[in-house]
């Protein structure tokens, strides 16, 4: 799994598509296919309860499981019933470009993603170690201490180089012009907050990935491990 | 021809004036989120975050001043 990729890829997409995407189903199209599973994976108290996958890796990623979520045919079926319940093929195929971004990305890890689901092969570069299984903790710790976190900062590093991509005159210009639901957010908001809001994304995918680097380097000294599969400190989950 | 390309790509005064105060608020965000590793779990905490401190704040500012 990816930690800020998710949040700072559309940005990318953006700005090599222009008006032929619309931003916030991008995102959301991104961000689907761990909506409904991440917080099982990593396990949640609810009053007396813990309630948590028996397998993380298997729920997340497999099948019996929700790793159908991490499928071309997830993202084309959501995108399709986008397109025609709400009448916007611009919002149903820019969501599938951002599921499609999303499942890719996730193959970079150990488990992978079944991309032909049905098929329930999982396809996997394995360059990093899928944690998802030792909680959210150890998770974040070995993540940023292996190739995942590279990865992210490869898109840290991109969006910062298209820095364009985030001025307000791009806003106007494009993502706003792109889609009718910035003119309808704006007769309630004021464009200042817009901008803000559109910016959101990519804020929070850098600073978490700073804020997680500190966290894991310089307060609790975690060996970074950019090895192949690393880092090997951790149990990485497997197919 | 390049340097051209490159004053172009450059940011302006205004520009590094937005990516400042936007770096303040990550200093911020940060200096939070290695404290309280949970205040950065949240997707929604930091959009809310960053629009208060980007946005409602900076506008409330003015609006005083």
């Amino acid at each position: 799994m990816s930690w800020a990729a998710h949040d700072l890829e559309p940005y990318a997409f953006q700005k090599h598509m222009g008006l032929s995407v619309a931003f916030v189903p991008l995102l959301i199209g991104s961000y689907a296919p761990d909506m409904m599973t991440k917080w099982f994976v990593y396990g949640i108290h609810l009053g007396p309860w813990d309630l948590k996958a028996h397998d993380p890796a298997q729920f997340h990623r497999g099948w019996p499981g929700f790793g159908f979520t991490h499928s071309f045919i997830y993202g084309l079926a959501i995108g399709l019933i986008i397109w025609k319940v709400f009448g916007s093929k611009l919002w149903g195929v820019s969501f599938i470009i951002g599921q499609f971004a999303h499942a890719l990305t996730d193959t970079g890890d150990t488990v992978g993603t079944m991309l032909f689901f049905p098929w329930t092969f999982h396809f996997h570069i394995g360059a990093w170690a899928y944690a998802g299984q030792t909680g959210r903790t150890t998770d974040a710790a070995a993540y940023f201490s292996g190739l995942g976190s590279m990865w992210d900062l490869v898109w840290l590093v991109y969006g910062l180089i298209c820095w364009r991509v985030l001025t307000s005159s791009y806003f106007d210009n494009v993502i706003y012009r792109a889609d009718p639901f910035w003119p309808w957010l704006n007769r309630r908001i004021p464009r200042g907050a817009l901008i803000t809001l559109y910016r959101a994304a990519f804020f929070y995918g850098s600073s978490r990935w700073l804020a997680w680097t500190i966290w894991a380097h310089v307060i609790h000294h975690y060996p970074y491990d950019l090895s192949w599969g690393g880092p090997h400190w951790v149990h990485a989950a497997h197919p | 021809m390049r340097l051209q390309r490159l004053r172009d790509w450059a940011p302006t005064l205004p520009d590094l004036r937005v990516f400042g105060g936007y770096l303040l608020a990550a200093a911020v965000y940060i200096a939070i989120g290695v404290s309280v590793t949970d205040f950065l779990y949240s997707f929604w905490v930091g959009v809310a975050y960053i629009v208060v401190a980007a946005w409602a704040v900076p506008t409330l500012v003015r609006r005083i001043l």
